[in-house]
């Protein structure tokens, strides 16, 4: 018998001892979206991995759920030097990592060699594991991190980790509640080598979180069991995921009791959910913005009075209802509401067409014809991006501004929007760590010589809005980190680089029996707290 | 028959290397990149871009591309999936008996279902039972299967509470490794109380959803084919002996009127492949279908083209059997007359 028919006896013996011992297991069916790349979230970018791996695995710090706001997890405390370029975490006694699984029997708790182990497989190309499984950790790039961290080390004892920064980020602390930051266990991955198989290790994980890998089945199935760790013992005994890309198949199964909590409703069902008896409709407003680009490179759209004169003349309400069929909330400012150092005080742009055509003229624009660029895809900050196109259209018409319409498949439409190529065009963001410099720096920023970043797609540069988020990313002081974003705020609401147009409310439908659950601002989820009735 | 067998197979290797063809270049047509793909809103710079493009060996001129993945084909590598890290082959072995079974299943469903109501439908020429049945017939043929298949879920599951909505096995209750990939062995193998009922129950919708478009085609074939046999002077020579009608379809038109069918569901297989794309997404089975519909959003080019080869490989197989089978039945067609 082979090693892996051995494994697969031994794993259907166990279950069956298992579902004979608790018959009265509780259990829990989640209906996901699609399969996992791997189980290792250093390596992924989408939301269906994040969320496959994250039952088995923590942080050092973590999101609290539910909410943006960054709380303790493997490591207890932490403190930042007075420079702010010195982190020193202290880690938990005692944490156990989950034993039996894939023929792994940890012999340690958690210690900063696990800490460490995790961060260099992302950052030192001789790492071991660097190359394993294709080796690309995008997040990690994409939130500067070979180029913030200075070093990684052991501190005075065994569960004290010190990170040293080459510049002061204030942000730093929130990108490591990010999936991407996860601490694995270091004496896995060399048990996994020793046995010449170290491609499993992103494939059956083993990490310190509420529930223990048991089974993954290609496009079927992920199953999960408790696991009585730090954080204590979950109320379910089993966590399953159910593999359903159809939505209406989701909600079927929903209704059926086949699933007790699902994914990404299809918009068109979210009224008749609403009236089903046993089914608990949750909504929380997105950390997300959808917004339309003005190309400041290309003229007219390099004047503010301009870029203001077309957000007059166009009727957002009517996009609200028509496009997010009232599932979100306008947006006048580039930050979402539910983010700290959201400032309330903006006055939004009024729908004002006769006012628009009065400043087009006063700014010299006449017979204005331009493109309006919409994306091919869905996203939750923008539904529809083509429905939204054809009404900007019909809107600039009146105000004496011709435009045609252009997409692009979705990987090359993203690539010349950050080129350039447009004059006008839609797109959005969804938040990764809570922090306004993920927005505000991330889509709205330019480097030192005054060019826009990557993902600034109005091609705006402000030497004022940068001297203020770079000062707010290098300081610690949140109130005054708040006041230097209310600044830039301001500033974004005089030049209007773009037209802020919603926050996308996020929807969750869950069974009624379902107790516990919440939903993350992040679009990710978690059952460490879940419950179900019987 | 071993002559007839080998020009057979000589003419599917040139079938083979022209979809092999066809199939690596309309891939690459297709606007975007695995590592595009994988990016969304968040870019990426053209320098990383191309440091990734030149890992997967897709900065090299197509021709090399292609050269390459030839001679891996030829020497059984199918390449590795770019997103899994795992092989195509082994991917595609682990998927694909669910595949098959709901294939085998749906095509079990169309046959019992399709050749009795055809061979009534002719036998009854002209009669309420044949216009309604050709009229069936033709709604189930144009039927889409998105559609037929989500008010199946809705009535049988949602509002009757007959059928399970989706998947091979109710989660909670059941838990066994696949070993054969067949759900329905693999119930009966684990030797769970109730879950072979279980895995049938799942396979209903499904099959249904999947068999209806083969069940008109093979409904409206079978008919046809009764009606033409049914007019040879051998039926009614047998008829003239006093046999009863019965014993007329039974034993002596039906058997010929069969040879076009067996044609004809050979053919449907390829038309099963390609609706269980659908059938397999709606229902959340995992077989190769959705796998396929995956690997072109993600762009993976190895797992896409070699889920592609592997099924025309099945396809053509499957009509190479249908052609020797033919052969065997009606020997014009052997010796090539």
């Amino acid at each position: 018998m082979t090693s892996r028919n051995l494994l697969r006896v031994a794993l259907l013996a166990s279950s069956m001892l298992a579902a004979a011992a608790g018959a009265n297991a509780k259990s829990l069916v989640y209906c996901s979206e699609g399969s996992p790349e791997n189980f290792s979230p250093s390596m992924n970018t989408t939301g269906t991995s994040f969320d496959a791996a994250r039952p088995v695995y923590n942080r050092l710090v973590q999101f609290t759920p539910g909410a943006t706001s960054v709380e303790p997890a493997l490591a207890e405390s932490w403190t930042v030097s007075e420079d702010g370029k010195t982190v020193t975490f202290k880690l938990r006694s005692g944490i156990k990592f989950h034993s039996g699984v894939n023929g792994f029997t940890p012999s340690r708790d958690l210690n900063a060699d696990d800490v460490i182990w995790s961060f260099e497989r992302m950052w030192k190309a001789e790492h071991p594991y660097a190359k394993v499984s294709g080796g690309a950790y995008d997040y990690f790039n994409d939130m500067s991190m070979p180029d913030l961290l200075a070093s990684i080390a052991k501190g005075g004892d065994d569960l004290t980790v010190v990170m040293t920064l080459t510049k002061p980020n204030a942000p730093f602390i929130a990108n490591l509640a990010m999936d991407f930051a996860t601490i694995h266990s270091a004496e896995y991955a060399k048990y996994l080598m020793d046995k010449g198989t170290p491609e499993q290790f992103d494939q059956i994980p083993v990490g310190t979180g509420s529930f223990q890998f048991v089974d993954y089945q290609k496009d079927a199935v992920i199953r999960f069991k408790a696991f009585e760790g730090w954080a204590g013992k979950p109320k379910i005994d089993d966590l399953i995921y159910a593999i359903t890309p159809d939505p209406t198949a989701r909600y079927a199964k929903l209704k059926a009791n086949e699933c007790q909590v699902m994914i990404a409703p299809n918009p068109a069902d979210l009224e008749a959910m609403g009236k089903e008896a046993d089914i608990n409709l949750m909504s929380q407003a997105g950390l997300n913005i959808g917004y339309m680009a003005m190309n400041a490179q290309k003229p007219p759209f390099d004047k503010p009075e301009v870029r203001r004169a077309i957000a007059m003349a166009i009727d957002r309400g009517a996009i609200l209802k028509e496009v997010y069929q009232g599932a979100g909330q306008q947006a006048k400012n580039p930050i979402p509401p539910t983010m700290w150092s959201y400032d309330e005080s903006t006055v939004d742009i009024e729908y004002n067409p006769e006012k628009a055509k009065e400043m087009l003229k006063a700014a010299g624009v006449e017979n204005l014809q331009s493109d309006i660029w919409w994306m091919p895809v869905q996203r939750p900050y923008n539904p529809n991006a083509k429905r939204m196109a054809e009404m900007v259209q019909a809107d600039l018409a009146k105000v004496g501004i011709t435009t045609t319409l252009v997409s692009y498949e979705w990987g090359e439409y993203r690539k010349r929007m950050q080129a350039g190529e447009h004059q006008m065009g839609f797109l959005g963001w969804t938040g990764d760590n809570g922090d306004p410099d993920n927005f505000l720096a991330v889509l709205l920023g330019c480097n030192a010589e005054g060019k826009p970043n990557g993902n600034n797609i109005p091609k705006w540069c402000d030497a004022k809005f940068q001297e203020a988020i770079t000062k707010a990313a290098e300081i610690t002081d949140q109130a005054e980190r708040t006041k230097l974003y209310v600044e830039a705020q301001k500033i974004v609401a005089e030049q209007v680089p773009w037209l802020n147009i919603a926050h996308s409310t996020v929807f969750e439908p869950v069974r009624k029996s379902v107790s516990g659950y919440k939903i993350s601002p992040f679009g990710s989820h978690e059952f460490q707290n879940v419950d179900v009735a019987e | 028959m071993f002559r007839f067998l080998l020009k057979r197979l000589a003419l599917t290797i040139p079938t083979f290397l022209a979809l092999m063809f066809i199939t690596f270049v309309m891939i690459r047509l297709v606007p975007g990149d695995p590592v595009e793909a994988r990016r969304g809103e968040r870019g990426i710079s053209p320098e990383r871009h191309a440091e990734l493009l030149h890992e997967m060996g897709l900065d090299q001129p197509v021709w090399k591309q292609f050269a390459d993945y030839a001679g891996g084909i030829l020497q059984g590598d199918f390449g590795t999936s770019i997103i899994s890290k795992t092989p195509v082959l082994n991917e595609f072995l682990t998927l694909f008996p669910a595949t098959l079974e709901l294939t085998i299943c749906a095509m079990l469903f169309a046959s019992l279902i399709g050749i009795p109501a055809g061979v009534f439908a002719a036998a009854r020429r002209g009669g309420i039972y044949d216009q309604t049945l050709m009229g069936v017939a033709l709604t189930g043929y144009s039927m889409p299967i998105f559609w037929w298949g989500l008010i199946l879920i809705l009535v049988m599951s949602n509002t009757l509470g007959l059928t399970p909505v989706s998947g091979r096995v109710d989660l909670i209750k059941f838990y066994y490794q696949p070993v054969t990939g067949f759900a329905l062995i693999d119930s009966l193998l684990s030797g769970q109380k109730g879950a072979f009922w279980d895995a049938v129950r799942h396979l209903i919708l499904p099959s249904i959803v999947l068999g209806t478009v083969p069940l008109a085609v093979i409904a409206r074939m079978t008919r046809s084919a009764m009606l033409e046999v049914l007019e040879e002077d051998y039926v009614r020579t047998a008829r003239a002996k006093g046999l009863s009608m019965r014993r007329v379809i039974g034993v002596h038109a039906l058997r010929n009127a069969l040879i076009p069918v067996i044609t004809s569901i050979g053919l449907q297989v390829g038309t099963l492949l390609a609706g269980a794309v659908l059938t397999e997404t709606i229902f959340s089975w995992p077989g190769v279908g959705k796998w396929l519909i995956e690997s072109i959003g993600r762009r993976d080019y190895p797992a896409l083209q070699g889920g592609i080869m592997l099924i025309a490989a099945c396809v053509i197989v499957v009509n190479l059997a249908v052609d020797l089978l033919y052969g065997l039945i009606n020997p014009r067609i052997r010796h090539g007359k």
